[in-house]
């Protein structure tokens, strides 16, 4: 196994099993999923496994909502030179809710990209953790890879652990990532409501504003989401969940 | 009500146990303007915070009436519903949330107090735009998170638009002046003198005479140690450009 700062680099050949995604030369594949809890959550329709090859673009949004418990480790191996992989999601919890994300990407040839970007609200006594890492194969030069994950908590109790990770054996690659875990503001609430915006309000403002850049990332396909999501954040907010 | 919109009676406050504000009167009228200037540490900034409502802040004896109701009782957003305004020294970043974003809930929070639906998106445009014009703001200004990557001029026009947007009966402005170049000082001064008016009133606290070269005080205050140790018109200005605070 690598260990950080000086690893070595194991190359273990792609494993093409059951259910694995594969975005074939050139083509576009986009998922939006989302997890209720009244369709058991939903996850059985997450990948486990996603091959991007040569030119391909692949977006993969999943959005989990209040009252779902969530595992999703997904595999991600590109192999083909110009794909790229877009992986985002937002979770929502306001009870006991456990989410996991365990995300491996691997580049394994020159030339790809891949952004990931997580963004959640923890409250009540949920448990979110976020495994989140990115392997850049040696030659694997020109890689541009990207993770962020950032949580708001709104509880006491609430409990997130990110573990960001990047192995990098090649020279010419661009790859960062950013991980924060913080509360709402006094100061900005308060500024909030001295315009006249009440408490709840303003914490609903603010959380809204805080997920809508994945919740615009679900585009099209995600119509009716904001709605929904901004329903959620308001229980969650209201203690209502 | 005879024409008085705020009157403070005995206040005292304190923050973190320590008291900063220690009985302190003060009667504004409709129609007027007042300065409250004094040394720092003086409890100017205290006295605005504890006006708008920030929860930091304890009144521990007195009593503030505004327009006849009981101030103190008011949360900040009912402060803010009833036509009390704060222009912050320091206005505060929210990530995230545009001033599109931010201004829409606020005055939709004003009208649904008032009795009123949500304002149409065309009016309300207008609305932005007019008072945009207003504090000299470009049309990006609108797509903007509030405050963020402000420059200092920026968020104090900030406030004075939202001033403008909200229209209300009592402003207090914190120390506008404070990091603002000459043009900024004069488009900020403008707006608050545009605002002026026989049913409003400010507050303006500040250190410095530069800011009432341009807003005219009806009154003047001299606030030291937590009260009010001197008041007259606004010759007593320049008084205190020559003298200092010293003498109060």
């Amino acid at each position: 196994m690598a260990e950080r700062g000086h690893g070595t680099y194991i190359d273990i050949p792609v494993q093409y099993g059951e259910g694995v995604i594969v975005a074939g030369p050139g083509q576009t594949i986009r998922k939006v999923i989302v997890c209720r809890p009244e369709d058991g959550g939903g996850g059985a329709a997450v990948p486990e496994h996603i091959v991007a090859e040569r030119d391909s673009v692949t977006e993969l949004c999943i959005a989990v909502l209040p009252g779902v418990n969530a595992d999703f480790p997904i595999a991600v191996d590109i192999t083909g030179s110009g794909a790229s992989v877009r992986i985002s999601g937002f979770y929502i919890c306001g009870a006991d809710e456990s989410v996991k994300f365990c995300i491996r990407v691997n580049h394994r040839c020159p030339g790809s990209v891949s952004e990931q970007l997580f963004k959640g609200i923890a409250g009540g006594v949920s448990s979110v953790s976020f495994d989140g890492c990115i392997t850049v194969a040696p030659g694997a030069d020109g890689t541009e890879a990207f993770q962020e994950c950032h949580n708001i908590l709104v509880s006491d109790e609430a409990r997130v652990r990110i573990e960001p990770q990047l192995e990098i054996y090649a020279d010419d690659v661009k790859c960062s990532h950013g991980a924060t875990t913080g509360r709402l503001g006094e100061e900005e609430l308060f500024y909030m409501r001295s315009r006249g915006i009440p408490d709840t309000e303003a914490r609903v403002l603010r959380i809204i504003s805080f997920l809508s850049p994945v919740i615009a990332f679900a585009g099209t396909e995600g119509e009716g989401l904001a709605a929904e999501a901004e329903a959620a954040v308001r229980r969650v907010v209201g203690g209502n969940v | 009500m005879d024409g008085i919109l705020l009157k403070i009676n005995g206040l005292h406050a304190s923050i973190g146990g320590r008291e900063i504000i220690r009985g302190l009167d003060l009667e504004i009228r409709a129609g007027e303007v007042h300065a409250v200037m004094g040394p720092n540490g003086a409890g100017k900034s205290t006295l605005s915070a504890v006006l708008a409502g920030k929860p930091d802040y304890t009144v521990t004896a007195g009593t503030v009436e505004f327009m006849g109701r009981d101030l103190l009782a008011m949360s900040p957003e009912e402060r803010s519903w009833a036509g009390l305004f704060l222009s912050f020294q320091y206005p505060v970043e929210i990530p995230g949330v545009s001033m599109v974003n931010f201004m829409k809930t606020a005055v939709n929070a004003h009208r649904k107090a008032a009795g009123l639906g949500p304002v149409k998106a065309s009016e309300f445009l207008g609305m932005m735009r007019e008072k945009m014009a207003f504090v000299q703001m470009k049309d990006e200004f609108t797509k903007r998170e509030v405050n963020v990557g402000f420059s200092g001029g920026e968020k104090k026009r900030n406030e004075i638009f939202q001033m403008a947007m909200l229209d209300p009966v009592l402003s207090i402005l914190d120390e506008t002046d404070s990091g603002l170049d000459v043009d900024a000082l004069r488009i900020v001064a403008e707006g608050v003198n545009a605002m002026r008016g026989p049913e409003k009133a400010a507050i303006v606290i500040t250190h410095y005479q530069r800011l009432l070269d341009y807003i005219v005080p009806d009154v003047v205050h001299v606030l030291k140690e937590g009260r009010i140790v001197h008041t007259a018109g606004k010759e007593l200005v320049a008084e205190i450009e020559e003298k200092g605070y010293d003498h109060f």
